[in-house]
């Protein structure tokens, strides 16, 4: 316990060095806004800003991307509470609730309780990071790789069984996502595969277009020819104060969003998005007046709103500890860690200390810069809610393109970005969710290369991953999650998803 | 709103009306691809289990997508009809990312600040029909400023034309 308090003194002090501390306050600055623009969520915020960290120090880059991500989930809450419009999709609940109470003459305080919420959640999330991947990281210093290849497994059927949608749609999405990581060359025999001679594509797809294209790109394209949106209410300073009746209401939501948020977002898949449904789901169902949901409840902001920003700070903990994207938001990370020589995994908290300290530090620091600035300033930022659409879309497809052309200064990538943009318009058409495709893309090399090294370890037996206890573990439970997960498909019954709500649209 | 499907989940639409449902031809859409995907494969050594090649994880995965393709469309019995799904958007979608396009195109061969303009100035002029000074002023205020940020600020390289613009 000493060792982490010393240890988080010294990220404290990489945290106030005058330039990261500018980053981060900068990184959740554009992270609000970018959360409040319809179009530009969180990832694809990191991914059009992921260019300009490549000359900038490691610590530096992902102290200012996490101030992005966390800063957007932040904003998110603001335009689904002023205007019911999800700037980013962890904040569809707070639409809900949120915007009844601000038809209700009550925007002030929902403002304030998702804000408040939202910075317990985070600086909870930030403890738990602190506390568990270290704890994680030295555990998984004993895997190998049978261990890699059922621990990617095992995530793959987790995040089947957590998706909001249908489970087969979701595996389907994953699968198509690791055939997308095929493509380029096999490091292990040198063959170009899936190429279609295209030099190009040597070195894989790779993330930020798929990702920018998936979800950026094909949201312009389903929300094209949209009516303007609402006036938007400008809040007084004054009027953000809650009564001691909210707050009272407000408290158990807040504590248990928090605690589930981050449970969820250790898991694989779009966590932040589902933590959000369910603690929505368990909020409803634990009040004594559930029929006040939809009409303006703030618990019903409250609970939301604090586990997704709890689970925005979980993602970290398996991809900081054992190199294993979460997400899409947190595979673009992992890819900004990497531009600059680090590999993220069991070793970085031993080998990069000051990275990893840092980055903690700065999270408790920008949750609470994020308070601090964004309530009082939120007059200030609604502001940009008044730019119309009709002007705001060709920006940010202009944005998108130079953003993912920068990366690598490849026509290539926006070419393959604007073909996973009308993908995605077509997948989404059809109901399926986008972010397992991401999420394949990234873990496709891992689970090939962890499978054939396991192969070959064993002289080509797949009794290997029944001989090794923690691999035999894990594929147990993937095993059990499958039966679970395939059991209301079969039996046409209703399974987790209908008791938080996931099956029916939301109330209001 | 990122990534959230669009299409209510089965059980809540309840919708047993006739014609193809979605799902059904998305799963027969999976599987043809994962048809071609195995067809393509054939050109990879997929090696023994010892020593597995590069075509052997890729047969794996297509094989599994083919199956769940398989499961969605014999599953999808009961998903919206293919008739119920809305395309109001899809001509605007068309004419953007035909533009996003030519954009594409144009960027290393006019330059960044130029294509940009001239993009802006589509969109804003012709699909917006936004009047001539505002749209002027966004088009030529956003490629000239976004330019100066990303490339002289930022120190990313970003293309120029042949008139070094």
């Amino acid at each position: 316990m000493l060792e982490t308090f010393n240890s988080l003194m010294m990220g404290f002090a990489v945290a106030f060095d005058p330039k990261v501390f500018m980053y981060a306050v900068g990184g959740c600055i554009i992270g609000t806004l970018v959360g409040m623009m319809p179009g530009l969520g969180p990832l694809a915020g990191i991914s059009l800003l992921l260019p300009a960290t490549f000359g900038l120090n490691p610590i530096i880059a992902i102290v200012l991307l996490a101030g992005v991500y966390y800063g957007a989930m932040y904003g998110g809450s603001t335009t689904s509470i002023l205007m019911r419009i999800p700037g980013e999709a962890a904040s569809v609940m707070t639409c809900v609730d949120g915007y009844a109470m601000t038809q209700n003459g009550r925007a002030g305080p929902a403002l304030a309780i998702a804000a408040i919420g939202s910075f317990f959640a985070g600086t909870v999330g930030v403890i738990g990071l602190m506390l568990m991947a270290p704890t994680l990281a030295s555990f998984a210093l004993r895997f190998g790789p049978p261990e890699y290849t059922a621990l990617l497994l095992m995530g793959l059927f987790v995040l089947a069984y957590m998706s909001g949608g249908s489970m087969l749609k979701t595996l389907a999405m994953a699968f198509f996502g690791l055939l997308l990581g095929m493509i380029g060359i096999d490091v292990m025999s040198g063959y170009t595969r899936f190429s279609f001679g295209m030099v190009e594509l040597g070195d894989g797809v790779g993330i930020v277009p798929v990702a920018v294209g998936l979800f950026g790109i094909s949201e312009i394209l389903m929300t094209a020819g949209q009516a303007e949106p609402p006036k938007v209410q400008r809040p007084k300073l004054r009027e953000l104060i809650p009564s001691r009746e909210e707050f009272r209401l407000s408290l158990g939501p807040i504590v248990r969003g928090s605690l589930l948020g981050f449970a969820i977002g250790i898991i694989p898949g779009s966590a932040h998005v589902i933590s959000s449904f369910v603690s929505y789901g368990v909020e409803r169902r634990l009040s004594k007046h559930p029929e006040r949901f939809g009409k303006g409840a703030i618990e019903g902001v409250a609970g939301p709103e604090s586990a997704n920003n709890s689970a925005a700070t979980g993602a970290f903990v398996p991809m900081l500890a054992l190199g294993i994207p979460t997400g899409p938001v947190t595979a673009v990370m992992i890819a900004a860690i990497m531009v600059h020589g680090i590999l993220p995994g069991p070793m970085l908290i031993q080998q990069q200390p000051d990275l990893f300290w840092g980055f903690v530090a700065s999270m408790y620091v920008g949750n609470l810069v994020l308070l601090i600035l964004n309530l009082p300033m939120v007059g200030l930022f609604v502001n940009l809610l008044r730019i119309p659409y009709a002007y705001l879309y060709p920006c940010v497809l202009a944005f998108c393109i130079l953003g993912c052309y920068s990366v690598s200064n490849s026509v290539t990538d926006v070419w393959i970005m604007l073909a996973m943009g009308a993908i995605g318009y077509g997948l989404r058409k059809f109901g399926f969710d986008l972010a397992p495709v991401a999420l394949g893309l990234v873990l496709g090399p891992m689970l090939e290369l962890s499978l054939r090294q396991s192969l070959a370890l064993s002289g080509g037996t797949y009794g290997i991953f029944l001989e090794r206890p923690i691999a035999l573990t894990m594929f147990v439970l993937a095993l059990v999650l499958l039966a679970f997960a395939l059991k209301p498909v079969i039996f046409k019954g209703k399974d987790w998803r209908a008791g938080v709500g996931l099956d029916d649209p939301p109330p209001g | 709103m990122t990534d959230t499907p669009e299409s209510p989940a089965p059980d809540a639409r309840g919708d047993r009306g006739g014609g193809l449902k979605s799902d059904r031809l998305s799963g027969l859409v999976l599987l043809a691809l994962a048809g071609w995907i195995v067809w393509l494969n054939r050109e990879f050594p997929v090696g023994t289990l010892a020593d597995p090649g590069p075509g052997y994880v890729p047969l794996l995965l297509a094989v599994g997508l083919g199956a769940i393709g398989l499961l969605v469309a014999l599953f999808g019995g009961d998903s919206q009809p293919l008739r119920d799904i809305r395309w109001t958007e899809a001509r605007r979608a068309v004419v953007i990312l035909v533009a996003c396009g030519a954009l594409t195109f144009a960027l290393e061969r006019i330059g960044y600040r130029l294509s940009v303009f001239a993009f802006l100035v589509f969109f804003l002029g012709v699909v917006e029909r936004k009047k001539p000074l505002p749209m002027l002023l966004v088009a030529a205020g956003f490629s000239m400023a976004s330019f100066y940020v990303v490339a002289d600020l930022l120190g990313v390289p970003l293309p120029r034309g042949p008139w070094g613009f």
